[in-house]
């Protein structure tokens, strides 16, 4: 009878901890995983969890592996290779256009420079900057979809 | 004898698992609206493994920018369900409402969006007055006042627009993370 007892006993304490151990991995994973974007004058920063966990920051010429980040999901990670594949030159390509245009700005100050140079840079200047911010607006949208994926294969 | 141990592992083993199920009710799926019923009934149907993930499939929020404003998107589809932005009112208050705290990420939001964009757009105005001021080449004292007030007044607006963005992906987090309960 004493065996009886001990062996439910045994039986019962097994079953119990593997279902506190399933629940609290159940209840923890988004809450303390799940990422999310939050933006700051000069920087967007990736924070994990409810506690708010700052990852990394991407800042002007500055930024984190997002691919190795979220390489937990695969879709996630294919997100995470196009945001990497707009936002260097994205970046780029829109300093160059601020410079041209700063440049437009400075040629348009002297009065024995022939105005079409002036106009060409301006035209440029603002072209550059067109085409970087839509590459870098892309590129931010893909971080966007990385992060999304990225949680959503947390929850499954 | 040794049957007995087994029977008793047996026993133990089904109680727990009962035990087990009736806090798996605890954490049954949240109230659902039937449609055209207007009621709402309690589902006391465990969620297999999937459901949490197709859950997240079709009901999961995100926003993506374009130009100035923001396209709030639902789903793995990618359905744009609505546009913030300068000047653009849609309520997330109401798209989040099944979840408190994504409620006051929302109205937060909301708040620093319209200051920014209030704001924003008044410092962009200024500051264009300032310039055309300047380019007139008139001698007027205003127009570095004009300028200098403009500029900060923008960069006071994208502060707040910046800071409502931050509400915004916070919202949607809370509110995708109470869909996976």
């Amino acid at each position: 009878m004493a065996r009886f007892i001990l062996s439910a006993c045994v039986a019962a304490q097994i079953a119990l901890s593997g279902v506190s151990m399933l629940t609290a991995q159940e209840g923890t994973t988004y809450d303390d995983n799940a990422l999310r974007l939050e933006g700051h004058i000069g920087d967007v920063r990736i924070v994990r969890g409810a506690q708010g966990t700052v990852l990394g920051k991407i800042g002007v010429f500055r930024g984190i592996d997002v691919a190795k980040l979220v390489s937990p999901s695969e879709k996630a990670t294919i997100e995470a290779k196009n945001f990497a594949h707009d936002y260097g030159p994205g970046t780029w390509l829109t300093s160059l256009g601020i410079a041209t245009l700063g440049a437009a700005i400075g040629v348009s100050r002297i009065h024995d420079v022939n105005s079409s140079i002036t106009t060409g840079l301006m035209l440029a200047g603002t072209g550059l900057i067109a085409y970087g911010g839509g590459r870098l607006q892309n590129a931010y949208n893909a971080l966007s979809r990385s992060v999304w994926w990225y949680n959503r294969d947390l929850t499954r | 004898m040794k049957s007995r141990i087994f029977q008793a592992l047996v026993i133990g083993a089904s109680v727990i698992g009962a035990t087990a199920g009736a806090q798996t009710i605890g954490h049954a799926a949240p109230p659902v609206a039937t449609p055209g019923s207007g009621t709402t009934i309690v589902s006391g149907r465990t969620a297999a493994p999937g459901d949490s993930s197709r859950s997240y499939d079709a009901q999961a929020l995100r926003f993506e920018t374009h130009w100035g404003s923001a396209d709030i998107i639902r789903g793995a589809d990618g359905r744009v369900i609505g546009t913030v932005g300068w000047f653009r009112d849609f309520d997330v208050e109401k798209l989040v409402a099944s979840s408190p705290q994504a409620v006051t990420e929302a109205r937060a939001f909301k708040t620093n969006n319209f200051r920014g964009s209030v704001v924003g757009g008044l410092g962009a105005l200024t500051l264009v007055v300032g310039a055309v001021v300047t380019a007139n080449s008139s001698n007027n004292a205003a127009s570095p006042i004009l300028i200098i007030a403009g500029g900060g007044a923008m960069v006071w607006g994208a502060q707040h627009l910046n800071a409502g963005y931050s509400k915004l992906s916070r919202a949607f987090w809370l509110y995708n993370r109470d869909l996976t309960r």
